[in-house]
């Protein structure tokens, strides 16, 4: 969630004014920690990533260079005053909490470490630059800590193309100053500015077929590699709402993706997502990216409004996504600036309303005027009993290759497109024998349009990573030859979403294997004793 | 704070910039990541496209056909024609004292006698011309051939589906070729196939049909094969006429892929789509320039993952009815 600073209750705040051209002195000190940043051995380590970091320093340079003249020539002071506000630095400690917990098991994240102070230097001091051309009062705080974190929760740019992160931030923080509305009487921004970068540069992504200069996809699919990674985020969400009564928006969009999700399943006999009922990376969204209250309804019905519309359009992205061949991760970045444009229609419906016991339904009148603590005791209620049926942390069957092949050979809704995309994310992880199916449906051309180049190419991943049959498919082009999945195998494809089971005993990793339907682990002897 | 930034002006301050220039420099900051973006993605489209349309110029290589995908310049495009008919296939140790376990036919027998179809056997070892010609084409195998190797030295690092990816192609250049031999493109059309030799296919071709240990006879030899040294050479370097249907380089230079399985003898070729729970593991044969005389003989047998990429290992095509 990133907080404006400009519609936040100042009731905390620690104020103190510094002025004069001499608070030019701070910029500047960070642009050269920039530079000095770029000499650590990680950026070092690629060319472009060192000129990136050189590049956006000089042009940080050149712009205070230019303030500084300017200021002289018109005899003007640059002010900033220091400025912490709780909302900011709360929102700080959970997403940092998040990226220590998931970095744990996915190390990129923490190599990550680096270039994540660098753009949080970059976006200090091109904010505090971006106010002073405005010639306005800078308030440093902790504000541009959790957009910067906010962002990299969801797409970092590779090495190669990191000045793209840059401009990125850049257009966030020019997106919250310039495009703005009147709202309430008050001037203020309408886009969350996370996810207005995020959301802008999705679409420009997706519009160029570019997604792969990024970690979108793998930082979308990595969080599950966390343990219980719905159980963390749902305890870490807890104190942003508890602090910033967001339950509603974040509850809300939970509800509505666990119940269409349901209703889905229910109606196709098919998990409408594979790794979840929600997706982790979308559970981490609804709690810490459409959560802004200075971009959000202010009514409580409204904040219901906009959770459940949240959920909707995740849910209806993700599938218009998927039909259009692209990267399904982007549904919940591409949802929230849309929603952000419709706050002033949802507050209006609701003054609109002139039922008054739907009204008092949301006034504070619950827990004696707590409504908050209300609200969040029944999204704990809601989310214990998500749990318990195994709908969060739990096995899920979206993710089982053996229920989306039975579910493929009884043609249920898009069964053999999920079975294929599955196949294709673990041949990926070089699961040979889920290159080797592959291959063989694009050979066979039954449940996919037959395409001997793209069977080929499977077939020698397969072979290379030592799958015989796949080998023995490349020999002769009129052979499909299949084999069940050997033990390095299962230890990838029953990670469901988790660590790789490369330290799992023989002996376990086959009766984990019958426990998930796998029909010739259970013929295997310890198998057998295992299902009974 | 409570106030919106636009009341946060300093009052000092007579003027406030207006948004349109911000907003202006942001709608270009935009709209050049959308270009740039653009742009990479058809510049990668197009070095792909460039790659596959380009002829890559490669230099002429004497005795080579620069026109025709660098195939040795023969009357048969460099294919050597092998006779169908039965061989001589292991060691027997009382001959060939060097011979390995693994080239026993079985527990009661020495060697085994394997009936052959008649076949096409490459006069050398695939080289590095002609597979850059390949991957010229394919521009996932880019930069595949290192650009300091010599044309007429043997490929090597290449990996056993990559072997057989260029046997795909050069059967649709030779099938779609006006200038194929007719010898070749009958063969072709009656249902011939290019590929990597069998080990049955490869031994026969190696040692002929009077069981020598080496291609050129039971005498060792440094005359006729690059083995024991620490380079490789040309191929053909070593001119070998008294080898069996005169194919050069079947001992040495570089151990040969072959698109059988490794099993235990005796050669039977239907077992190959046998023990597919096994990891796979491809012979090779012939034994590489560093390899020293036991490792040169017609009858050894390597294994060789099918993912490995060395500068000892390389292959020959051979066109065979399967």
């Amino acid at each position: 969630m990133a907080i404006s600073a400009s519609t936040i209750s100042s009731g905390s705040n620690n104020k103190q004014t510094h002025s004069s051209l001499g608070a030019f002195k701070f910029p500047f000190a960070l642009s050269i920690a920039l530079i000095i940043l770029s000499f650590v051995p990680r950026v070092q380590g690629n060319v472009t990533l060192a000129w990136s970091f050189w590049g956006a320093a000089a042009g940080l340079l050149l712009w205070q260079a230019y303030l500084v003249f300017n200021s002289r020539n018109k005899n003007e002071d640059r002010v900033f005053s220091i400025l912490l506000r709780p909302q900011h630095y709360i929102q700080a400690m959970v997403q940092f909490s998040v990226y220590a917990y998931w970095g744990y098991y996915w190390r990129p994240v923490y190599d990550h470490a680096w270039l994540i102070l660098a753009q949080l230097i970059f976006a200090y001091t091109f904010d505090m630059l971006l106010a002073w051309s405005r010639r306005r009062e800078y308030s440093l705080g902790f504000g541009p800590i959790p957009i910067i974190l906010s962002i990299n929760l969801f797409l970092w740019f590779r090495d190669d193309w990191f000045y793209m992160q840059f401009i990125m931030i850049a257009v966030g923080f020019m997106g919250k100053e310039y495009v703005r509305w009147n709202r309430d009487g008050r001037s203020s921004h309408i886009f969350n500015p996370s996810a207005f970068a995020l959301g802008l540069f999705s679409l420009v992504l997706i519009a160029t077929n570019t997604t792969d200069l990024t970690w979108g996809q793998e930082i979308a699919s990595t969080l599950t590699l966390a343990p219980n990674i719905y159980t963390f985020l749902f305890l870490v969400g807890l104190v942003v709402m508890y602090f910033f009564s967001i339950t509603l928006v974040a509850g809300m969009a939970a509800i509505t993706l666990f119940g269409v999700s349901a209703l889905y399943s229910a109606g196709t006999g098919v998990p409408y997502f594979l790794d979840s009922e929600i997706p982790a990376a979308v559970f981490l969204g609804l709690h810490l990216l459409i959560t802004d209250p200075s971009t959000s309804p202010r009514t409580p019905l409204g904040k219901t409004f906009f959770g459940v519309l949240y959920g909707l359009g995740v849910f209806g992205l993700y599938t218009l996504l998927g039909a259009m061949g692209e990267p399904t991760f982007y549904d919940k970045l591409l949802v929230v600036p849309l929603l952000n444009l419709s706050v002033i229609a949802i507050d209006r419906t609701v003054r609109s309303i002139h039922s008054q016991a739907l009204l008092n339904v949301w006034k504070e009148s619950w827990l004696g005027g707590r409504s908050n603590l209300a609200h969040m005791s029944i999204w704990i209620v809601i989310f214990a009993s998500m749990s318990f049926l195994g709908k969060t942390d739990g096995k899920h069957q979206g993710d089982s290759l053996p229920f989306w092949e039975q579910a493929c050979a009884s043609d249920l809704p898009n069964a053999c497109g999920r079975m294929l995309q599955l196949e294709a994310t673990y041949c990926g992880d070089n699961a040979a024998w889920a290159c080797n199916e592959l291959g063989a449906h694009y050979r066979e051309g039954i449940i996919a349009d037959a395409n001997q180049e793209l069977s080929m190419a499977y077939f020698s991943r397969g072979c290379e990573l030592k799958f015989r049959a796949s080998c023995l498919n490349l020999l002769d082009t009129d052979l499909v030859a299949r084999e069940v999945p050997h033990e390095l195998d299962l230890r990838l494809l029953l990670r469901e979403g988790g660590q790789n089971l490369m330290t799992l005993s023989e002996q376990e990793l086959y009766e984990r294997a019958c426990q998930h339907d796998w029909v010739f682990a259970c013929e295997n002897t310890e198998g057998a004793r295992a299902r009974i | 704070m409570s106030k919106s930034q636009d009341q946060q002006i300093d009052p000092n301050v007579s003027q406030v910039p207006g948004r349109t220039l911000g907003l202006a420099i942001m709608c270009l900051a935009i709209l050049f990541v959308a270009v740039w973006m653009s742009f990479q993605s058809r510049q990668s489209e197009s070095l792909g496209s460039a790659a596959s349309s380009s002829s890559f110029e490669q230099e002429a290589i004497t005795g080579f056909l620069n026109d025709a995908w660098f195939l040795p310049d023969e009357p048969l495009l460099g294919f050597v024609q092998i006779p169908a008919g039965p061989f001589t296939m292991g060691s027997n140790p009382a001959l060939d004292r060097l011979a390995y376990e693994n080239e026993r036919w079985s527990s009661n027998r020495r060697q085994g006698t394997v009936e052959v179809d008649d076949f096409y056997i490459g006069l050398f070892e695939v080289t590095a011309a002609q597979f850059r010609a390949f991957t010229a084409e394919n521009p996932d195998l880019a930069n595949r051939v290192a650009a300091d190797i010599q044309g007429d030295m043997p490929v090597t690092n290449i990996v056993w589906p990559e072997a057989l990816a260029y046997a795909r192609w050069l059967q649709q250049k030779l099938e779609n070729s006006a200038d194929t031999p007719a010898e070749l493109r009958n063969y072709l059309a009656a249902g011939g196939q290019l590929s990597l030799p069998s080990e049955a296919e490869w031994e026969k071709a190696a040692r002929g049909t009077d069981g020598r240990i080496f291609p050129w006879g039971n005498s060792p030899s440094k005359e006729f094969a690059n083995y024991g040294s620490s380079t490789i050479l040309a191929v053909g370097s070593r001119s070998c006429t008294e080898c069996a249907f005169g194919l050069q380089d079947m001992s040495g230079n570089v151990w040969e892929l072959t698109r059988s399985p490794l099993q235990p003898y005796p050669y039977n070729p239907n077992d190959d789509a046998q023990n597919l729970s096994e990891d796979a593991l491809w012979v090779m044969r012939g034994g590489s320039f560093a390899d020293g005389l036991g490792n040169v003989r017609a009858a050894v047998r390597g294994g060789v993952d099918p993912s490995v990429r060395n500068n000892t290992i390389g292959f020959r095509l051979v066109i065979s009815k399967p």
